[in-house]
Order: structure tokens, then C-alpha cells, then sequence
């Protein structure tokens, strides 16, 4: 019989003697190649309780037993190596990037608060906040450095914060700079998902638009999975961290996941949201589908979801009557 | 002064003001985990964290553990190599067949691997052992730690295929991972049954014991072909 081992191909006599045996040349990367191709094989399976390396040492691929296992260590190590950069697909490295844009974005959130309750005490009138205040002490500093032209300079004239002394200046506008070079990595990496989007998932780019459709895909875990969910998964992605909070802290109950964000859905009125939702998600699903299988771009999935959205609403125009009880008293709110 | 005690073949007990269990490092001065590193006569030895191994536990709970120098270990679910480090210890004559199918958990290993000569890294699916038969040679010890609900399956796929005829089985079962809602002793009565008869001639049971205080809801099993 033949039996496939990493070292090569053997072929066996009825006692389990080796006949015949063709084998890889001793190169590493090329018995890593092999072996690798060898994983979905299921042809010439080696039979139970075969032993390669015997084998291995009768047909003279190795001298010795530590030989065997020496190359046996490298092919292994190479091949797991090879497989998990293999395993960094770009759905994977979209997911990288939107986890990092999300600890970015915290980030900058939290030191521009921490910049403007800070520069507040110097020059409070500025009216000035996030990426506009912290370019604003990049480059100014204290409010005495504006010239006469600027539009803010009346008001810093008249502010009644605070003088600023040398060594906290120093200390602001180097403070302020970090923060603009996180806001411009931040645009960095929304360009850099984008582009990728359009790679990767043109079709649920189309659909989401690119920052929904990476998300949708962080959230699944990566396009294959999304491409498997039935739509009302889709639906309610994103809704779970919401849930874990509803338990936990008695937040209202999540009714939806992150499709509400898409315009279609969030501009829409109250009454039909519900069902232009199950419309996205189903052209999400599909547009998923797509891109993991085929990935050709289908440019008319807008224009016959925009249709149908379209359809709901002419058929829905206004929200529906609610039933009312003759008689019945105007419930009183309850408290608690 | 720290005192060394043998337990079982390459695994030690230190007793230095308390008790730890250990093994002989084979990657003096490294450590894997954030296990502690003790030098006792010339010997560098790695302390053993039963709640961080499911082997380790077993160690513990009395559980004869068939290992020996030159022993050849298939171990199934490797996640980071916590555990597989101190079975490279053990069998530092022998080898070790890591296999793990999470890419982010071989990171790790293959760090661990390129360290240690005996470690053989296969990123793979326990439940698909003609993936990796290419490269298995008939083992001494199966050990299995994937906490997976087909886990008796995986089992006897591997045993049937890799299995040495007088080798053995090591299983680390966990309850949650088959039925969140079920009594774990069910559960757990109702795998050690699965496995028993999941292939001809199947398996004897040696040994299974809880694994607390150490790991909740798990089950270690010992068995061996009949
Ligand atoms: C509880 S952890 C193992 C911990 C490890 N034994 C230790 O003590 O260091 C379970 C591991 O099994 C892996 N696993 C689960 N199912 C698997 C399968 N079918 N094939 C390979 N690995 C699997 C998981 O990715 C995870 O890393």
C-alpha cells in the first residue's frame, strides 16, 4: 500500500516492509511545503499504528532517531509558523484595526476632556473643544500669543482666566500635541479601513458603508461568520454588549444592534424602523454572502434596497393608530 | 534549605516552608508563565501551578501519571503551552505532539517550541487526526485538555489512530463545556459511559476524580485499552 508521511511517499509490502520509497530532499521549507499540502489529503492515509519514524530510519531518510526528531521539530515549528501568518487574512486585519480604532478613539476622548477641563482655568471663553482646542495650544499656547487679526483675540482680551505661566505652558502644549497626533492617527486608521473594505468586502461596504461593515465584521468575527448568519442575527449583532448591561444594571432591554446606526434605519420614522431594519439586514446578509464567496462587486444592491425602503414607507405613511380602550382612564404613570 | 521529593518520574515536590510541585526545567533560567524558578543542589526546577493545569491538578488528586523520560506524548488542546511546558520537562528524552487550532493560542506555543527541542507544534483540529497522521508516531500517552462538548469523541478518534496498545489515556473533562444547564456528576457519569463504549474494545476506566479544589467542574480521567 501507499502511505503518505511528512518525509515523503512509501510504498509497502503486505508485512508492512518498505518496497518503495520516494522522498523529500532534506530542505526544511520544502518538507514544510509538503506537509502542509498533506492536511486534506485523504488519500494514502498511514494506517493505525504506523510508525514514520521507523519508517523513516529503514528507508534511510535519517541516520538516527535524534536526527529524526530534530528535522521532524523544524518542519513543525516552520509549517505553524507559515499557518499562523497564513491565519492573519485581511477580514482579520480589518478586526485589528477597528478594535484599535475603538482603544483610540477612547483614548482621545478622555485626554481632550482632560486638556479643556485643564486649559478651562487659562482661557475659559475659547469655546473651543476636542481636536479644535487641542490644535488651537499646539499651536498658541497661552491665550496672550494671538495676534490682533484672529477672531478669538477679543475674547481672549477679555478672558478672565487665569495667567499662564512658562512652565505649564510647556507642559499644555506638549499635552495638546499628543492629542492631535492621536486624532490624526485616528484618521489614519478610518482610511486605512476603508480602503481595506474596499478589498476585502466591497459589496457590504456598499450596503454599511465602510465603518458599519467593519464593525459588523469585528462583531461576527470575521467575514466567513458574518456570511453564515441568518439575517435576524445580523439584526441584533452588536446588541449583546447592551444585553450584558441590561443584566447586569437593569439598562433598558437592547432591541438594537448595531444596524441602527445605518441612515437608512436611524432617519427613518419610529413606525417602520422595525421593518426597514429586517430590509438592511437581509441586503447586509446577502451583500456578505457575496463578498466571502465571490467578492465581484454588485453596484444595484443599493439601488433595490433603497427601492424597497422606499416601498415600506409609501406603504407606511403614518404611524399607526393606537387602540383605544372607550372609557378607559388615561393610565397613570407608574413610579417607583 | 529547600528539600527535594520525588513523586513520579520527573515530577518533584519542593518543600521549602510550604509545598510545590515542580518539575526540572529544561530551559534553565526561563520561565513560561510566571511560575517560580528554584535552584536546589546544582537543579533548576519550574514550580507547577495545579489551578493554571489541569495536569498539575492531577499530579495532586493521587493520579498515577504514566509519564517517563523517553516517553512520546500526543497532547490535544495545547492552548499557550502552560501545561505542555512542564510535560517537555518531564519527557526530556522524548517528544511531545502540541496540537492546537486557535492561530492567536500557536503564537504562544510556537514561542515555547522554538525553546524546546521536544515540543512539536500542530496547528490542527483535534477531531481531524488524519489531518496531522502524516507526522504522528504511535504514542505512550494521549493527554486531552480541549474542553470541547465532543470531547469522548475526539478522544477515541485519536486513541483509535495514535494510540500505543499498552498506552494511555489522560482526559481533562469539563462539565460547562457539554451542558451549561445539567448537573456536572451527570454530565460527567454520562462521558466517562461515552467513552467506555465509544469504539471497540474500548476503554478501561482507571481513575476518574474531581479535580477541586483546584479546577471547578472538571473531571480527570485515567484509562487504558482493554
Ligand atoms: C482549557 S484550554 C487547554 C489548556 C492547556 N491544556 C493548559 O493546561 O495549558 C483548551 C484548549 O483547547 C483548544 N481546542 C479546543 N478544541 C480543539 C480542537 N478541536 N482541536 C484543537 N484544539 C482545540 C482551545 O483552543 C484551547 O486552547
Amino acid at each position: 500500500m501507499k502511505i503518505n508521511t511528512w518525509f515523503g511517499v512509501l510504498e509497502t509490502g503486505k508485512a508492512g516492509e518498505i518496497l518503495e520509497s520516494r522522498l523529500i530532499s532534506k530542505d526544511v521549507r520544502e518538507l514544510v511545503l509538503y506537509s502542509l499540502s498533506l492536511r486534506d489529503n485523504k488519500s494514502n492515509l498511514p494506517p493505525e499504528g504506523f510508525d514514520p519514524k521507523a519508517a523513516a530510519l529503514k528507508c534511510g531518510f535519517v541516520e538516527t532517531s535524534a536526527e529524526y526528531y530534530s528535522l521532524l521539530h523544524e518542519v513543525t515549528l516552520e509549517a505553524a509558523k507559515l499557518q499562523v501568518s497564513g491565519a492573519l487574512t485581511p477580514d482579520q486585519r480589518i478586526i485589528q484595526a477597528v478594535e484599535a480604532l475603538d482603544d483610540v478613539n477612547e483614548t482621545t476622548n478622555s485626554l481632550s476632556e482632560r486638556l479643556s477641563e485643564w486649559y478651562g482655568g487659562y482661557f475659559p471663553e475659547s469655546g473651543l473643544g476636542g481636536e479644535d482646542l487641542a490644535l488651537f495650544i499646539a499651536k498658541y499656547g497661552s491665550r496672550e500669543n494671538l495676534g490682533p487679526q484672529d477672531p478669538l483675540y477679543p475674547k481672549a482680551r477679555n478672558s478672565m482666566g487665569a495667567k499662564l505661566e512658562p512652565a505649564d505652558e510647556v507642559l499644555l502644549k506638549g499635552f495638546a500635541e499628543s492629542i492631535c497626533s492621536l486624532y490624526e492617527q485616528r484618521r489614519q486608521i478610518e482610511i486605512y479601513i476603508e480602503d481595506s473594505m474596499e478589498l476585502v468586502a466591497p459589496n457590504l461596504k456598499l450596503v454599511a458603508g465602510p465603518m458599519l461593515g467593519a464593525r459588523l465584521i469585528s462583531l461576527a468575527g470575521s467575514l466567513e461568520k458574518l456570511a453564515e448568519f441568518p439575517s435576524s442575527t445580523i439584526q441584533v449583532i452588536g446588541a449583546s454588549k447592551a444585553l450584558f448591561k441590561h443584566l447586569r444594571a437593569r439598562a433598558p432591554s437592547p432591541k438594537h444592534g448595531i444596524i441602527y446606526s445605518h441612515p437608512l434605519i436611524n432617519t427613518a420614522p419610529w413606525w417602520v424602523r422595525g421593518k426597514i431594519a429586517r430590509a438592511v439586514a437581509s441586503k447586509l446578509s446577502l451583500a456578505a454572502r457575496i463578498d466571502f464567496y465571490s467578492g465581484k462587486k454588485d453596484p444595484s444592491l443599493t439601488e433595490k434596497l433603497e427601492t424597497k425602503v422606499l416601498q415600506i414607507r409609501t406603504l407606511n405613511p403614518r404611524p399607526p393608530q393606537k387602540k383605544q380602550v372607550s372609557g378607559a382612564k388615561p393610565k397613570k404613570k407608574r413610579r417607583k | 534549605m529547600a528539600e527535594v521529593k520525588k513523586l513520579s518520574g520527573g515530577i518533584f515536590e519542593i518543600i521549602k516552608g510550604k509545598k510545590q510541585l515542580a518539575t526540572k526545567n529544561l530551559d534553565p533560567g526561563k520561565t513560561v508563565y510566571g511560575e517560580k524558578l528554584i535552584q536546589v543542589e546544582g537543579i533548576e526546577y519550574r514550580t507547577w501551578d495545579p489551578r493554571r493545569s489541569k495536569l498539575g491538578a492531577m499530579v495532586l488528586k493521587k493520579f498515577n501519571i504514566p509519564l517517563k523520560e523517553d516517553s512520546k506524548v500526543l497532547y490535544l488542546g495545547a492552548a499557550s503551552g502552560t501545561t505542555v511546558s512542564h510535560v517537555s520537562d518531564i519527557v526530556s528524552e522524548g517528544a511531545v505532539y502540541a496540537v492546537e487550532f486557535s492561530p492567536r493560542s500557536m503564537r504562544d506555543l510556537i514561542g515555547l517550541a522554538s525553546r524546546r527541542k521536544n515540543v512539536h507544534p500542530i496547528l490542527a483540529d483535534a477531531g481531524k487526526p488524519d489531518s496531522y497522521s502524516h507526522l504522528i508516531e504511535p504514542v505512550d500517552l494521549i493527554f486531552q485538555d480541549v474542553a470541547q462538548p465532543n470531547q469522548a469523541e475526539i478522544a477515541a478518534r485519536n486513541t483509535i489512530r495514535f494510540l500505543k496498545k499498552d498506552g494511555y489515556l489522560l482526559l481533562s473533562i469539563k462539565a460547562r463545556s457539554i451542558d451549561t444547564v445539567a448537573n456536572p456528576k451527570e454530565v460527567f457519569k454520562e462521558e466517562v459511559r461515552k467513552l467506555e463504549k465509544a469504539f471497540e474494545p474500548g476503554f478501561e476506566i482507571l481513575n476518574a476524580k474531581d479535580l477541586m479544589p483546584y479546577h471547578e467542574d472538571h473531571l480527570g480521567v485515567l484509562a487504558k485499552l482493554k
